[in-house]
């Protein structure tokens, strides 16, 4: 019986609005006012869940759940919870498991909350961006500086003890005070975990085809500086390349993916990756909501069902697994891709070139190489 | 076919002025191909050549013309490759002709490369027929143009013909005219066979197919021939002529132009310019005068960027050489680059066009590093060596005199352009030789180090002129200078294939320069880059490509790993133009840099 961890993504894909910098699996609602097709997807959901359970059972209990989207908290609590308690009659829950819901923070959404802490969600991740609210405008979001400082109370008092909020830095025109005092508001609120990232330009985005003027390469590397050094001061440790938690807070979910554990990936667009008698199988599910609704629960709803090959295993264990400032232990590489660690010959030249260290059965990228990961990583390629 | 009903003719002129088109109005006209047959431009058979509108091989094309005078005649209407890194070809191709059309474009007027191939042709005692094509245009200007080829070329332009290549106007009677004014080939039907290789060319098929014109007796198939240069002789499996279709004959006569296939394997056993004779060569014939074997002039380290493909490189530049005779190569181990091979080329188009189709046709992924002349050394102990690669010059000490090849160029323009153009050819290290005034246009002959001119001057002379300065060169002799090895160093390792020669007093702009540009190609890396140019040990300039300070995906885009690694992949694309030197990635514009120092981009 494996070792590895079971988790499960579940997708919601839609928003209020798109953003222009968001290349996520969204689709923005048609019309302000219309509501999302709440029963008829968790319908589909739990159809999808069958079908893939049915191709493969599965034994192991749930570590973790996630609900991304799109704004998974469109969906009322009454939804949330009975997805949560149709997926429990199907997969046992880890005792401590971890239920995260992602949530923008508007007011109409925190009516929820308590709603969804009754369902069994016990984290809230919250897409806050900035507290800057011409920069929220600018960035498309429907939120602004008050609504944030609102929705977080009302999380709080719905009884989440366990909140992350997402903000972005090197925004367009930012300063390096502008991040500072961004990243100030933020830290005064004391979540138990902050996502710090650099606002990236993805093609096939708003930003892609018109990009706003962003900070330079040095401005955005003495924001990146100034946040670890202020996520520092405040207790919030580093764990990844964009992951700051207080002790014993580190996302679960996300270090399945990190650790290249196995999760289940359901809903329009979902990514899901099994591992079963030294096979690792991908999965993903077909992306747009209306094709997703009519074919979920058969096999036309899967978009993408392949095998990851032995040549592949290091390069997609070593894409998450180097992430982690603490890198992996190379029992785990063994376990889950099947391979011999010390064959693997671009791992001397990684060290060679300093950018990779081994210790204690550990592999870690140095500084060096966790500032440079997309170098260090091609060379497994 | 008589001889006096023959006539062997080529058509002079510069890019765009409508050689092309002109043929293809022959042949339409003289019935050789039907009207859906016409792709445009017969004569440019090689897809480059057609994109760039130059001629690289010589073709022939024969048509059957019916004069005024109610008789036929055969016309050979001979191809000339046109560009100045060709001019031993067009030499060999002028030779099988008696006369030439010398097309000028009515609103642009005479160029440098139509001059100095109409020069030659008068020198070879050819009956030169001025036509100015484009007599349609609004800006034609014949009355100017008839007076310029008057002063420049030195021919009377009287009478010369008025047409439009494109509307078909005048071409008929250009075709009468051929017949007026040309004379027929001389020779002896009845004496010994002798014929003049006028180009050679590998066919997939046949092997080597000949180019030849027949001067003495005749040729027939199955008879066994002698090639003069290599004293081998071969059987006639195959002749005949394009018309422009492939016709199989069974005998080209004296004065004929067509092609023959007699099982040699290369082209080098049927080199331009050399003679046919009958086997053994029984009557003792002398070679007809001018044969020689073409000189490379410029060299370039051509790499593979995949170390892998270096046998494919190998095998396509042995196919290329099948068709180019001019093309040389031995292998070439660099420090920086690995295995490669030095190339010798005629000139620069000679190597834009080998790398183009190496790259295009061969799917190779190159690395090209800047040309060199070839210079000469003489070395203390006496001996005198060639050298066509700046990293294997000799140590300074060893060097008694270091000698580089001098041109002597004609630069032809209107006036408004003398002041400029002679500033660039100063700064060239050119001395003025002459300078003539031939109505509004001026002839300068400048003699210049050829090193000067393979380094950027055809860019710089155009934008000095605005287009309207043409050029063209010939080599006249080694003369010593005062050069330098100009090393390039990354962080500390000197790069061999970045090394360069300049002159002494030109070495510390261009070491500024070439530093200043290397810090822009080379993207930044993981760590400060330091780029230095030395001469021998000591440092000239230095500049630095400051470090990155980071590279990494900020969002891990959950579950989905083929969206990462598709960036991931991407990123390993771009790198692929790059060759690692020591831990630093190096693109390849950084090795052709060096070309371009004198001026920014």
């Amino acid at each position: 019986m494996s070792a590895i961890d079971l988790a499960l993504y579940l997708h919601f894909p839609w928003c209020v609005q798109k953003c222009p910098y968001c290349d996520f699996n969204s689709h923005a609602l048609r019309s302000a006012d219309a509501d999302v097709p709440e029963t008829a997807y968790v319908d589909a959901l739990l159809r999808d869940l069958d079908f893939e359970l049915a191709h493969t059972p599965e034994p192991r209990p749930l570590t973790s759940i996630f609900m991304g989207g799109g704004t998974p908290s469109l969906f009322s609590d009454r939804a949330i919870g009975r997805v949560l308690s149709e997926v429990n009659r199907r997969l046992a829950f880890a005792p401590d498991i971890e239920i995260t819901l992602e949530a923008n923070p508007g007011t109409a959404e925190a009516a929820h909350f308590a709603g969804y802490v009754a369902a069994g969600v016990n984290r809230l991740s919250m897409g806050v961006q900035s507290l800057d609210n011409a920069l929220l405008k600018r960035l498309g979001r429907i939120h602004d500086r008050d609504e944030v400082f609102r929705a977080y109370e009302l999380a709080r008092a719905a009884g989440f003890g366990n909140i992350n909020l997402d903000l972005m830095f090197a925004l367009p025109e930012q300063t390096l005070a502008g991040a500072e005092a961004d990243l100030r508001g933020v830290l005064g609120l004391a979540p138990e975990h902050l996502s710090y990232y650099q606002l990236t330009i993805e093609p096939n985005t708003a930003f892609g085809a018109m990009p706003p003027p962003l900070p330079d390469d040095e401005l955005a590397w003495d924001i990146q500086e100034q946040g670890q050094r202020l996520l520092a001061e405040h207790g919030y440790a580093q764990y990844e390349v964009s992951a700051y938690a207080r002790p014993g807070r580190r996302a679960r979910h996300n270090l399945n993916y990190w650790h290249f554990g196995d999760y289940l990936g359901i809903g329009a667009g979902a990514h899901g990756k099994r591992s079963a008698d030294g096979v690792v199988r991908r999965r993903a599910r077909t992306k747009h909501p209306r094709a997703y609704l009519q074919h979920a629960g058969g096999p036309a709803a899967v978009q993408e069902d392949r095998i990851v090959g032995a040549d592949e295993l290091p390069i997609e264990f070593l894409m998450n697994g180097l992430r982690l400032n603490d890198g992996f232990a190379i029992a785990d590489y063994a376990d889950r891709t099947g391979l011999d660690w010390s064959t693997l010959a671009p791992a001397e030249t990684a060290r060679q070139r300093g950018l990779l260290a081994e210790a204690d059965g550990r592999v870690r990228p140095t500084e060096l190489g966790h500032r440079h990961l997309n170098g260090l990583l091609t060379l497994f390629l | 076919m008589r001889l006096d009903h023959i006539r062997n003719f080529c058509i002079i002129a510069h890019i765009d002025h409508g050689k092309s088109t002109l043929a293809d109005r022959f042949i339409q006209l003289t019935g050789g191909l039907e009207e859906r047959e016409m792709q445009a431009q017969v004569l440019d058979n090689n897809p480059i050549e057609r994109e760039r509108g130059i001629t690289i091989k010589a073709q022939s094309v024969q048509l059957h013309y019916t004069a005024r005078n109610g008789e036929r005649y055969q016309f050979n209407l001979i191809d000339t490759p046109g560009h100045v890194d060709f001019s031993y070809e067009v030499s060999r191709s002028l030779e099988a002709c008696e006369g030439a059309l010398l097309v000028v474009d009515a609103s642009q007027g005479v160029e440098a490369q139509s001059v100095a191939n109409c020069y030659t042709a008068l020198d070879q005692n050819l009956e030169v027929i001025p036509v100015l094509n484009k007599i349609d245009l609004q800006n034609a200007e014949p009355d100017r143009v008839r007076e310029e080829i008057e002063q420049v070329i030195g021919i009377s332009a009287a009478d010369a013909l008025k047409v439009s290549a494109k509307t078909g106007l005048g071409v008929a009677d250009v075709l009468e005219e051929v017949v007026l004014r040309l004379p027929p080939p001389k020779g002896n039907p009845d004496g010994p066979l002798q014929a003049l290789i006028v180009d050679s060319w590998f066919d997939n098929y046949l092997g080597v197919v000949s180019l030849v014109r027949v001067t003495s007796g005749s040729v027939k198939k199955g008879q066994k021939i002698r090639v003069m240069s290599t004293g081998r002789d071969h059987e006639i499996t195959m002749l005949g002529v394009n018309a422009p279709k492939r016709l199989f004959k069974d005998e080209l006569q004296c004065g004929e132009v067509g092609f023959i296939v007699a099982g040699i394997k290369d082209i080098f056993g049927a080199p331009v310019g050399d003679t046919l004779t009958a086997a053994g060569n029984p009557a003792g014939l002398e070679a007809l005068p001018g044969f020689r074997t073409v000189q490379p002039r410029v060299f370039a380290g051509m790499f593979p960027v995949d170390a892998d493909d270096f046998e494919d490189f190998r095998e396509s530049l042995q196919k290329l050489r099948l068709n180019d005779s001019a093309l040389q190569f031995e292998p070439e181990n660099s420090t920086a680059l690995g295995f490669g091979f030095r190339v010798g080329f005629l000139g620069m188009l000679h190597m834009d066009i080998v790398q183009e189709r190496l790259e295009r046709e061969y799917n190779l992924n190159l690395i090209t590093t800047a040309p060199s002349v070839v210079y000469e050394v003489l070395r203390t102990d006496g001996d005198v060596v060639k050298v066509d690669n700046p990293a294997e010059l000799p140590e300074p000490g060893s060097i008694d005199e270091l000698r580089e090849p001098i041109i002597s160029a004609r630069v032809l323009m209107p006036q408004s352009c003398v002041g400029p153009v002679m500033q660039l050819c100063m700064e060239k290290r050119g001395v003025q030789k002459n300078l003539r005034y031939l109505g509004s246009q001026v002839q300068m002959e400048v003699e210049m180090p050829m090193a000067e001119v393979v380094l950027d001057f055809f860019d710089r002379l155009k934008s000095v002129s605005r287009g309207y300065a043409s050029f063209e060169y010939e080599f006249v002799r080694f003369q010593a200078a005062d050069l330098v090895k100009l090393d390039v160093l990354v962080n500390g390792d000197k790069v061999d294939a970045l090394a360069t020669i300049v002159h002494r007093d030109n070495a510390y702009p261009r070491g500024r320069d070439l530093c200043e540009r290397m810090q822009d190609v080379i993207h930044r890396q993981m760590f400060d880059i330091a780029i230095q140019a030395a001469i021998g040990a000591k440092i000239i300039a230095r500049s630095t490509v400051k470090a990155l300070r980071k590279d990494v995906t900020a969002k891990c885009y959950g579950g989905d790993a083929s969206r990462k690694r598709k960036l991931l992949e991407k990123q390993k694309e771009g790198k692929k133009r790059m060759k690692q030197v020591g831990s630093v990635e190096i693109p390849q514009e950084a090795f052709l840099a060096v070309l371009g120092v004198d001026k920014k981009k």
